[in-house]
């Protein structure tokens, strides 16, 4: 008798702290889509490093915020609710394309069964960070298919002070870490202005197309054969990516936490097709050729995940 | 022909145009320096007239935009010398940036390095194990940054991902990032 309510009380504390875990992860989404905040961190992947500032801003006009670097070339993505432009001074382009309106997390309330099912909660306790208190909230997959995360969340603001992204060994990937933040402060409109005019650049737009009558969701024309447990289509459309050339099917998969797009176009006659795994950090891209389509396969998961995805990938009707 | 344009142009930075124009107009500019440029001046006229009084103004810019305007009788001329906002400042926070690093490579050790364990090098061609190379593709000079024709695919995804996510607009931080290594006196080629 003993034993098994032993188990039980053991359980339920589980769920509990579990439970608590996930308002901490809903209070940090909420944070960074709310607050206004102005802030400098560090970026580490590959034994890499750079610094970025990040101002975020809502108002009556909406949310604006911006992304730039402060170490090497002016890279900065701005966003705001109509629209997201990439400036990349290495190669001289701008890219802009339309923005998404914040979803609010959990996207939907099957996200935190989901989550659970997929990955453990778990509330490591507190910390101390750059003069704020933190709680570390841990995140840890079950298989080897996704990565796992830990957050360091401010406990008033709940404002993320830093994030580590571990790989299936545990060690850590990536980091993100605040050296610097205020928030709830005024943000000056000009902070949120790009430092660049984009002034001989090359102009790149991303547009969304009116999707097909074959578009219905869930049956896109191809189909992926093989996902990590847990990951359901929540997207789907066509989208023009680059200037030449067509579109490209757009699929988006998800488990919760991870998210991985697979996008399928006609192959180019003339330029090299991507074909294998391409890595960055957390990113991993893979590339595949199937019946004369590029089929390209990205997200925040480990390689073999990309590339057991885009390989699996085929026309619906093929056999 | 060149003043609908013209006015293409300032109403595409006011957003008044419908879906179509915009496309077809921006079209144009993707294939149009002296309209990409035109559009970037209407920018600049546009929001200095929306901003409100400016904490500094800098006399550089205020000469940049007369000199700019006075190569088309833009209709906002007049007013845009009255309000400037720093549309523009220079990087800041470079102070920061280097005292921020210090701080930053005492705690690289957390991070799992790829990289050989040796002293920082000056930038070089990086050693093969620091990235894994797409399969069947010809031996280069290992990029800095994944390849230039994965930038769409990856601007567009992170769109998605960060949509759908808790961190904000954090996950951009993979395009924006450069890729330091730590110690390094220039960027790897």
């Amino acid at each position: 008798m003993r034993p098994l309510l032993l188990a039980l009380l053991l359980c339920c504390s589980q769920a509990v702290a579990a439970d608590a875990a996930r308002q901490w992860l809903h209070g940090m989404s909420e944070a960074l889509k709310t607050l206004d905040y102005d802030g400098t961190f560090v970026y580490q992947h590959d034994g890499r490093l750079d610094v970025m500032r990040i101002v975020h801003r809502v108002d009556d006009g909406g949310r604006r915020e911006r992304l730039v670097s402060l170490t090497g070339s002016a890279r900065e993505v701005l966003r705001d609710d109509r629209s997201v432009t990439c400036i990349l001074p290495d190669n001289k382009s701008v890219m802009i394309g339309r923005s998404r309106s914040p979803q609010p997390f959990p996207v939907v309330p099957d996200d935190l069964a989901t989550i659970s099912r997929y990955y453990r909660l778990q509330d490591k306790g507190d910390d101390h960070m750059i003069g704020y208190r933190a709680r570390i909230i841990a995140v840890i997959p079950k298989d080897e298919f996704r990565y796992g995360y830990r957050f360091w969340i401010e406990q008033d603001s709940r404002m993320l002070l830093r994030s580590d992204l571990t790989g299936e060994d545990g060690s850590t990937i990536e980091q993100v870490q605040f050296t610097a933040l205020d928030v709830g402060i005024d943000i000056p409109v000009s902070d949120l202005r790009p430092s660049l005019t984009g002034d001989d650049y090359t102009w790149h737009r991303q547009t969304e197309i009116n999707a097909a009558q074959d578009s219905a969701y869930g049956m896109p024309g191809w189909m992926v054969r093989e996902l990590p447990a847990g990951f359901m289509l929540t997207d789907f459309g066509r989208r023009r990516l680059h200037e030449q050339g067509g579109d490209a099917e757009h699929m988006v998969f998800s488990d919760g936490m991870a998210t991985v797009s697979v996008y399928i176009e006609q192959a180019l006659p003339d330029t090299d097709a991507f074909t294998g795994l391409s890595t960055m950090g957390a990113m991993n891209a893979y590339g595949a050729l199937v019946d004369g389509y590029q089929v390209t396969v990205v997200g925040e998961v480990p390689p073999a995940t990309v590339r057991m995805i885009a390989t699996s990938v085929q026309r619906q009707g093929a056999s | 022909m060149k003043d609908t344009l013209n006015e293409q142009i300032s109403a595409l930075v006011d957003d008044e145009l419908d879906a179509a124009e915009q496309a077809l107009l921006l079209r144009q500019l993707a294939r149009d320096e002296s309209l990409r440029r035109q559009f970037a001046r209407y920018q600049l006229v546009s929001d200095a007239l929306k901003d409100s009084l400016p904490e500094r103004i800098d006399p550089d810019f205020h000469l940049r935009i007369q000199a700019a305007l006075q190569d088309e009788a833009a209709p906002h001329a007049a007013a845009a010398g009255t309000h400037l906002g720093r549309l523009f400042r220079p990087l800041a926070g470079l102070a920061v940036a280097a005292s921020v690093a210090v701080v930053a490579v005492l705690s690289l050790q957390s991070v799992r390095e790829t990289a050989p364990q040796s002293a920082p090098v000056v930038a070089s061609a990086p050693a093969p194990a620091d990235y894994i190379r797409a399969e069947g593709s010809p031996p280069a000079a290992l990029p800095a940054t994944p390849a230039r024709d994965l930038d769409a695919y990856l601007v567009n995804h992170n769109e998605v991902a960060v949509n759908r996510g808790m961190r904000g607009m954090l996950p951009y931080m993979r395009i924006v990032g450069q890729g330091e290594q730590p110690g390094s006196q220039e960027a790897a080629e």
